[in-house]
């Protein structure tokens, strides 16, 4: 009976660390591409911080006609990296490339090809909304100090006064 | 009365003490209570007429396309992570979440920093608690040095060219924006005065072109 139990904590425990574990192994973000957006014959770069300390996985891009390709430990830490071509025959349209970590998981993320080049790509235009008028505040310190310093003079001008009002002089 | 000189000598340093707190404390309020912003490029700062006239330096071959990761403008102490932007609904940039005070973020789906082109950086100049990232790009000048690191490991090395301040009601789209068949950068934040009703008036930005990498 006692043995059970401690099984069954044993084994709860484990379901518990398990359950913690797994989001953080296959959460830590999905398989980034770079870029997003590519024309058919571009070079993409894929990475991921999902596959751990292995920091290697096998990728997928059969998807797009670009078959498999390796991910290496990439120039980041906690990052696994690799590089297909998109064939020169390749339709526009969303792909899913996928990496199986080798370590186990996988992630994925979307390549979309698009018929033109990014650089043909809507520029953005207007001004930039990036500041709120947060830095242009007073600064509470040096008008407390001085309202200290008028403080002391204010006291030193009434002891001179006093003096002089009782005619000692100055 | 022999206490008579010191009593004149306690008076006098009394006296000098008081006046001595009347001039600092005056200055002190002064600086205390005055609004001072970020700083801003003079006019010599701003682009030369006949650019490639003058003495800058020449240009080095664009890199391959690889997305950045870090910008770093040594003269002005930046060093802060880089993000991807995408476009508002206005078609205008986007930003970063501005309580994030140590973050810029680059057009992502424009050219990465480095190829051929303009690449976009822009960043806060301030967020409601104080500075941010970019609260002294308007006091970098012509000549410094701005560093990409990029996700290859390479580092592309970007020379100013001017730093100018705009109005939002006369942005210069194409000036900023447009196509380059040279690596260049724009780095861009808020600026050009403020007020209370509008907030900043317009956007301090900043151009550079590739000069090396490493």
């Amino acid at each position: 009976m006692r043995t059970s139990r401690l099984l069954n904590a044993a084994a709860l425990a484990a379901a518990a660390a398990a359950l913690t574990a797994a989001p953080a192994y296959a959460g830590s973000g999905g398989l980034e591409v770079y870029p997003a957006n590519a024309t058919a014959g571009a070079t993409v770069t894929v990475n991921t911080t999902a596959c751990g300390a292995a920091r290697t996985a096998a990728g997928d891009a059969s998807a797009v006609g670009a078959g498999t390709f390796v991910l290496a430990p990439g120039t980041h830490a906690k990052d696994a990296e690799g590089r297909f071509q998109v064939p020169p025959s390749a339709q526009p349209g969303t792909y899913e490339i996928v990496a199986k970590c080798s370590g186990g998981g996988q992630v994925t993320g979307d390549l979309i090809v698009a018929l033109t080049s990014s650089s043909d790509q809507v520029p953005p235009k207007g001004h930039v909304k990036t500041g709120v008028g947060g830095a242009l505040g007073t600064d509470p310190a040096k008008t407390a100090a001085g309202v200290a310093a008028l403080a002391v003079a204010a006291a030193g001008g009434t002891w001179l006064l006093h003096r002089r009002a009782r005619g000692e002089g100055i | 009365m022999p206490q008579a000189p010191r009593r004149r000598v306690r008076s006098g340093l009394i006296a000098a003490v008081t006046a001595l707190a009347l001039c600092l404390g005056a200055w002190l309020l002064h600086q205390g209570t005055e609004t001072h912003g970020p700083p801003q490029p003079s006019a010599a700062q701003a682009a030369s007429a006949h650019p490639g006239t003058g003495h800058e330096p020449p240009g080095a071959a664009p890199l391959s396309s690889s997305p950045p990761d870090r910008i770093r403008i040594p003269s002005i102490r930046v060093d802060a992570p880089l993000m991807g932007l995408g476009l508002t609904p206005q078609g205008s940039l986007d930003v970063p979440p501005p309580q994030e005070k140590n973050l810029a973020g680059w057009y992502e789906a424009g050219t990465a920093p480095g190829v051929r082109g303009t690449a976009v950086v822009a960043g806060h100049v301030d967020n409601a608690d104080g500075p941010a990232v970019f609260y002294d790009l308007g006091a970098l000048t012509k000549g410094r040095t701005i560093e990409v690191d990029r996700r290859d490991g390479s580092v592309a090395v970007f020379t100013v060219d001017a730093v100018e301040v705009y109005d939002a009601s006369a942005f210069p789209d194409k000036k900023v924006y447009g196509a380059a068949d040279r690596p260049e950068l724009r780095v861009i934040t808020c600026g050009g005065g403020y007020s209370k009703q509008t907030g900043y008036r317009g956007n301090v930005v900043v151009f550079a072109h590739l000069t090396g990498s490493r």
